[in-house]
């Protein structure tokens, strides 16, 4: 008994060494600032010299705040419009990519992850220096073919879908090497038998090799959400939230309201909401896709 | 169990990150520092050998009269000067960090830290004999908001100033007004379709994005911000004349202006598009002038009068103010610099020269050589004249300090068609009325 117990303990020790640097970080990082924002969220901090305890206000007036809705309401259509690409371009990049008969697919795969090495504010600023609206390289190529130029920064929907287009060019290389992985642990002894069953490619990809991926596409699913709910610096980078406030999201709302008009105590209260809804959105997700399982 | 457990710790990822998302905004930094060397020895009395940080909104240009003003104190005194450039916006939001983390700089030049923050300056009457000061500009670019001091003093006057085009114009058939015989609001819109049709250039008109900028059509239209009430104020900015010219300049942004720039909806800036040749007319602060004279070679411009309004013609004043935080590490050399620069006739007309701006130093005046740049520099002077009383009211209020960039959002999204020109500007005068707890009078 005492022998299983130390054990045990060995075990609990060696346990919290590997853990501790990552606790560490987490706690520095993740929970000190988390536990200040809920705290900055109750007061009428602004950044520097005032911050009185003001109990609910700040939240009872983000939920009146009509603009905080519209926020979400943008955000979230955003977010689903752009989920389906933020899957299926990576999933399709990574089957071809693990393809036999593609030649320079080393070469291939490190082009296509190249962007993910970007800075979402470098990749911004090279997204809007090709759509430009007045300068741009696109709309100087559509003139140069005698197109009329478009109206990337006037058109709320032209100017999400820079966005979006940048967003997916951004993330689709590490997606894309999630579903490598993926990929490469499905048994080919599969794909051999399914060939004898007489089934074509199209049935091997939508019957075996999509269903074996699920555990891989939830993870893609979540990060993608969370990652397109927080589209922040590549939107600086293009639009700056506009025109109007067409591509402020979230992060944009938080942002403007705490580091432009230094009300932090209100863009804390509006994290912690945002923070709630994030949760919420996991656990539907968690829910709806048995978190992976297959 | 483990389900929920699985669950439990991504919702705390989830909370964490977003948590982060929200404090880690504020980290980007946009300032850089670059160091000015000199190893000449000490000229004035002052320690030398020591480095004297200075916080500027922009690099200086090779003609940019601060700049030259620095190198050439640090070179007489054997210190060096540090650069730390952070744009004026950013300012607002890094300058509190700074004296949070005790790592002010040792002189800021700023359009408005010091009236913001008075506590945080020194009193530059203790330092320099303000009565040699321009009164305007030491009132509006150097008086603290809220108190009766003057945390700063000017080193740049300027004034609301309209650019043009003139081979543009010449093109276009379109003689530039002149401050005896000046367009109206509506000419200069209808002449801008003109330029724009028949001028060679994309748009007509183009003005930065600043409600300084828009606000002398209203205040030329009989608008304000504000009306006194007593010992306190009304907030008058959603009047309906105000309604009407928010209106008009939505529509000249549907006309003849790159609408995309007010709609805020790109990061262009709309002095390139004139420095490009793009736009025949710009409005911006004269302090662009000489800018343009160094970098403007494809054609020539000149400086026309501001149109008048419904009411008047009108102009708002402003510019850059030299501050010295009160916790900074060397603020001997902070003051040994402005003393330099104000109290020795010689460095302030090198610094008046290249600044080819209003003297805010009552005993000298900037006179041009060439007679286009005499002519430029007349209208300039015209302008400052045109400073309307109502404006004068707004600056009394202090009102800057409740409110600032959101009064242009409001405005920004009038232009992109996102609200009504009406929702616009109510939508500002409640928040103004809720932060400064003045009445709405509509």
């Amino acid at each position: 008994m005492n022998q299983k117990k130390s054990k045990n303990f060995r075990h609990t020790k060696a346990f919290w060494l590997f853990v501790l640097p990552s606790l560490v970080l987490f706690t520095v990082f993740f929970l000190l600032p988390l536990g200040m924002s809920v705290y900055f969220s109750f007061t009428n901090y602004d950044g520097w010299k005032t911050m009185d305890f003001i109990g609910l206000e700040n939240y009872t007036k983000i939920l009146k705040d009509t603009e905080f809705y519209s926020t979400i309401g943008r955000t979230v259509v955003y977010t689903v419009v752009n989920l389906p690409f933020k899957i299926a371009i990576p999933l399709l990049l990574a089957v071809l990519v693990t393809s036999k008969h593609l030649h320079g697919r080393t070469m291939i795969r490190t082009w296509i992850y190249i962007p993910v090495l970007f800075s979402a504010l470098v990749a911004g600023i090279t997204i809007n220096w090709m759509f430009g609206q007045e300068y741009g390289l696109v709309n100087f190529l559509l003139g140069k073919i005698g197109v009329e130029p478009l109206q990337w920064a006037l058109n709320p929907v032209l100017a999400t879908v820079v966005i979006s287009v940048a967003s997916n060019w951004v993330s689709a290389g590490y997606y894309m090497l999630l579903y490598v992985g993926g990929i490469n642990n499905i048994s080919p002894e599969l794909y051999e038998a399914a060939e004898v069953d007489g089934a074509t490619q199209r049935e091997q990809f939508f019957k075996l090799t999509v269903p074996l991926l699920m555990p891989t596409t939830f993870i893609v699913l979540l990060l993608s959400t969370v990652n397109l709910l927080k589209e922040y610096a590549l939107i600086q980078g293009i639009s700056l939230g506009g025109p109007g406030k067409s591509t402020t999201y979230m992060v944009q709302y938080i942002f403007d309201k705490g580091f432009t008009q230094l009300k932090y105590g209100y863009a804390s209260a509006a994290g912690v909401l945002i923070s709630i809804l994030f949760i919420i959105i996991a656990l539907i997700q968690f829910r709806a896709t048995k978190g992976g399982e297959v | 169990m483990k389900k929920m457990m699985k669950s439990a710790v991504a919702s705390l990822i989830m909370t964490a990150m977003a948590a982060v998302a929200l404090t880690g905004c504020g980290s980007s930094d946009s300032g850089k520092s670059a160091g000015v060397e000199t190893s000449s020895a000490g000229a004035s009395g002052t320690a030398s050998g020591l480095e004297m940080s200075v916080m500027l909104s922009e690099e200086p240009g090779q003609e940019d009269a601060l700049g030259n003003a620095l190198n050439d104190w640090a070179k007489e005194t054997g210190n060096t000067v540090k650069q730390i450039i952070i744009s004026n916006d950013d300012m607002l939001t890094k300058f509190p960090a700074m004296a949070k983390n005790n790592d002010v700089p040792d002189l800021v030049s700023t359009t408005g830290l010091h009236q913001l923050y008075p506590d945080e300056f020194e009193d530059m009457s203790q330092i320099l004999d303000l009565s040699k000061f321009n009164e305007s500009a030491l009132k509006i670019v150097g008086k603290a908001y809220t108190e009766d001091a003057y945390k700063g003093v000017p080193y740049q006057f300027t004034t609301t100033c309209m650019y043009y085009n003139k081979d543009a114009f010449r093109e276009a058939g379109i003689e530039a007004p002149t401050v005896d015989n000046p367009w109206t609001w509506d000419e200069l819109f209808e002449n801008a379709k003109t330029l724009k049709e028949k001028g060679g250039t994309k748009y007509g008109f183009a003005a930065d994005v600043s409600r300084a900028r828009y606000d002398i059509m209203m205040y030329a239209n009989g608008g304000s911000l504000l009306e006194k009430d007593g010992d306190s104020f009304k907030v008058t900015v959603n009047s309906p004349e105000n309604i009407e010219t928010l209106s008009k300049f939505v529509q000249a942004n549907d006309e003849v202006m790159p609408k995309a720039i007010w709609a805020g909806g790109t990061t262009d800036n709309p002095v390139e598009y004139f420095k490009n040749g793009d736009a025949a007319i710009l409005l911006s602060g004269s302090w662009n002038y000489q800018t343009f004279s160094a970098d403007i070679s494809k054609f020539s411009f000149g400086v026309m009068p501001t149109p008048k309004g419904l009411v008047s013609r009108s102009a708002i004043i402003g510019g850059g103010a030299l501050a010295i935080p009160s916790s900074a590490k060397h603020p001997e050399l902070a003051e040994d610099f402005v003393k330099w620069l104000y109290e020795n006739k010689d460095h302030y007309e090198s610094f008046a020269q290249r600044d080819k701006g209003p003297s805010v130093l009552k005993d000298y005046a900037y006179e041009p050589v060439e007679d286009d740049a005499k002519a430029d520099f007349a209208i300039i002077q015209d302008e400052v004249n045109q400073v309307t009383d109502s404006f004068m009211v707004d600056e009394s209020a202090s009102w800057r300090q409740y409110k600032d960039n959101e009064y242009r959002d409001a405005l920004k999204q009038a232009v992109a068609g996102s609200i009504t020109p009406e929702d616009a500007l109510k939508g500002f005068a409640q928040e103004l009325a809720e932060a400064s707890n003045w009445k709405m009078e509509y």
